[in-house]
C-alpha cells in the first residue's frame, strides 16, 4: 500500500528530519509511528500527503510514485488519504454536520450522497445526535471524533493520524482508539504517530520507532519501548 | 464536478459569517472609489472650463484704412481656406465704433473721440487655439513687417501661452492624482481582502487537506472579492450621484450665474457622469477580483 524507498528530508535551514527511510506498510495494516518530539514523525506524515516535498528517495502509494506527482494531481492523492490532527482543524463557524459534509462538498460530491454518507460517518464515531452542534459546544474528545468522521467520510483507503490523542485524557483517548480500530477493521490502512506510551502498549500493533530521523526499531505487535 | 450553487451559497454564507471583514472591504471600496470618481468628475469639469476659455482665444487682424475691397476679400478667402480656422468675422470700422461705444457707455472717453479712429478687422477663432502663434505669423513677411493691407495682429501672445502651459500642468497634475488615488484604492482594497483571506486560512487549510482542487479553493474567494468590489462601487455611485447632483451642479450654476462664464456647467451636461458611474462599477468589480486573485497567489499557496 505505502512504500518508502531511501526517503530523506532536509529542511531549508539544514535540519535533517528524515534520513534514508525504507519502509513498507501493507494494506489494512495498523501502524504506530513512535519517537520523541523532533524525531521526524510529523515530517513523515506531511510527506505522505505532499504537504512538503522529499529531498531524496521515492514514495509509492498504491504502486504509484507520488514524488513526481504534478501539483494538479495532489488533490486526487489527498482524497484517498484521510487525515486527523492533534488540533482537530475543525471549522468553528460550521456545525458538526457541515464540518463533515465540507470534506465531501469540496471534492464535488452531490447532495444526495452527502445526505447518506455524513450521517453514516457521524454514527461511526457516535456523534450523530450532535449533528447540529458547533465545535465549541463539544468536548475535546468529541471534537476529535468529528475530525475522524471528516477524515473518513469519503472512505479513503488510508487514514493518517498525527498525535490524535495528544490533547486528550486517557479515558477519552481510549474512545478515540476504539474508533480508529473499527476503521482499521473495515480494511483501512491506519498510520498513527504518537508518543502516548499507554495507547501503544495496550494496542499491540506494529510499531516503528524513529529517532533523529532514522528508523531504530520496527516491531510486529510491539510496545512503546523502554 | 463544478457546482455553481455551492459556490454561491458558500460565498454568501461566508459573507454573512465574516460580516465584519466583508463590511470593512465594502466600505473601503466605497470610500476610495468615491474619492477617485469625485476627483475624476472635478478633473473633467476643470478640463471643460479650460476648453471653454481656450475657445475664447481669438486673433484680431486690424486692417489698414485704405485697404482695397479686393485685397480684403482675398485675405478673407485665404483665412477661410486655412485648416486651422474655425470662423472668421469681419468687423467694419462702423461696427468697431459701435462696439466701443457700447463697452464704454457713460465714460468720458467717448466725448473725446472725433470721427472714427478705430480700424476695421478680421476676428479669427481657431479650431486648435494652440496653433495661434503659427497662424499669426502668416500676416507677417520675412522681415517681420505686416503684409500689405494689414496694420496690426493682436492676440495677447503672452496671455495665451501662459494659459496653455498652465492648463497643461493642471491637466497633468490632475491625471497623476487620479492615478495615485486609484493606486491607493487598489492597495487598500487588496489589503482588506488579503486580511479576509488570512482570517480564513484555517478554512483553506482544511479544504486543501481533504483534497479540494486549487480552483475550488480559489473560486469562493474570487466571488467574494468581486462581490465586495461591486457592492462597494455601488455604494460609491450612490454617494457620487447625490454629491454631483445636489452640490456640484448647483454650485456651478451659482458660479456661472455670478461670473457669467458661458458653458461652464459641464457636470450636468453630456454623458460624463454616466460614464463615471459605469467606470466606477467596472473598476470596483475588477479591483475586487484582482485583489483576491493576487492575495490568493501570495497568501494561500494553492
Amino acid at each position: 500500500m505505502i512504500e518508502l524507498k531511501n526517503i530523506s528530508k532536509i529542511y531549508e535551514d539544514n535540519t535533517v528530519a528524515l534520513k534514508n527511510i525504507n519502509l513498507v506498510i501493507r494494506k489494512g495494516e495498523f501502524l504506530f509511528l513512535v519517537g520523541p518530539s523532533g524525531s521526524g514523525k510529523s515530517t513523515f506524515i506531511k510527506l505522505l500527503i505532499k504537504e512538503i516535498d522529499e529531498s531524496n528517495g521515492n514514495i509509492y502509494i498504491a504502486g504509484r510514485n507520488i514524488c513526481n506527482l504534478k501539483s494538479s494531481r495532489i488533490p486526487q492523492l489527498r482524497r484517498n488519504i484521510g487525515c486527523v490532527f492533534q488540533d482537530y482543524k475543525l471549522l468553528p463557524n460550521k456545525t458538526v454536520f457541515e464540518n463533515v459534509a465540507f470534506a465531501l462538498e469540496v471534492i464535488g460530491k452531490p447532495d444526495y450522497e452527502i445526505k447518506i454518507q455524513v450521517p453514516q460517518a457521524l454514527k461511526l464515531v457516535g456523534l450523530y445526535s450532535k449533528s447540529n452542534s458547533y465545535p465549541y459546544q463539544l468536548s475535546a474528545g468529541e471534537q476529535q471524533r468529528v475530525s475522524i468522521a471528516r477524515a473518513f467520510v469519503n472512505r479513503p483507503p488510508i487514514l493518517l493520524a498525527d498525535e490524535p490523542t495528544g490533547n486528550l485524557d486517557p479515558g477519552t483517548s481510549e474512545g478515540i482508539m476504539k474508533i480508529l480500530s473499527r476503521i482499521n477493521l473495515i480494511g483501512t490502512t491506519v498510520l498513527m504517530a504518537t508518543h502516548d506510551r499507554n495507547i501503544v502498549n495496550s494496542m499491540r500493533r506494529r510499531v516503528v520507532e524513529l529517532e533523529e530521523g532514522e528508523i531504530v526499531r520496527d516491531q510486529k505487535r510491539g510496545v512503546y519501548g523502554d | 464536478m463544478i457546482r455553481p450553487r455551492y459556490f454561491f451559497s458558500e460565498t454568501f454564507t461566508s459573507l454573512k459569517r465574516n460580516f465584519f471583514m466583508a463590511f470593512t472591504a465594502i466600505t473601503t471600496v466605497a470610500i476610495t472609489l468615491f474619492i477617485v470618481g469625485f476627483f475624476a468628475v472635478i478633473v473633467y469639469d476643470i478640463q471643460g472650463i479650460i476648453n471653454s476659455i481656450k475657445s475664447d482665444v481669438e486673433l484680431a487682424v486690424y486692417l489698414e484704412d485704405n485697404i482695397s475691397e479686393e485685397l480684403k476679400k482675398y485675405i478673407e478667402q485665404e483665412v477661410i481656406s486655412w485648416k486651422e480656422t474655425d470662423a472668421v468675422r469681419y468687423i467694419s470700422k462702423e461696427q468697431a465704433l459701435e462696439r466701443f461705444k457700447k463697452q464704454n457707455e457713460g465714460s468720458d472717453i467717448l466725448k473725446e473721440i472725433e470721427g472714427n479712429p478705430l480700424p476695421a478687422s478680421f476676428e479669427i477663432t481657431l479650431k486648435n487655439p494652440e496653433k495661434i502663434d503659427q497662424v499669426a505669423l502668416r500676416f507677417y513677411d520675412k522681415d517681420g513687417n505686416c503684409i500689405e493691407g494689414v496694420d496690426e495682429v493682436i492676440y495677447g501672445r503672452k496671455y495665451v501661452n501662459t494659459l496653455f502651459s498652465i492648463t497643461a500642468i493642471i491637466g497633468t497634475i490632475a491625471f497623476l492624482m487620479v492615478i495615485a488615488l486609484l493606486l491607493a484604492a487598489v492597495v487598500l482594497i487588496f489589503n482588506t481582502i488579503r486580511l479576509s483571506i488570512y482570517d480564513r486560512r484555517k478554512e483553506v487549510e482544511v479544504m486543501k487537506l481533504v483534497g479540494a482542487t486549487n480552483w475550488f479553493v480559489r473560486i469562493p474567494f474570487l466571488f467574494e472579492g468581486f462581490f465586495e468590489g461591486f457592492a462597494g462601487s455601488v455604494v460609491s455611485i450612490i454617494l457620487l450621484y447625490f454629491i454631483c447632483n445636489f452640490l456640484l451642479i448647483r454650485g456651478e450654476r451659482l458660479i456661472v450665474d455670478t461670473m457669467r462664464i458661458k458653458e461652464l456647467a459641464v457636470v450636468g451636461s453630456g454623458n460624463f457622469l454616466s460614464y463615471t458611474y459605469i467606470g466606477v462599477v467596472v473598476l470596483g468589480g475588477l479591483i475586487g477580483l484582482l485583489s483576491s486573485a493576487i492575495a490568493l497567489r501570495r497568501y494561500v499557496k494553492v
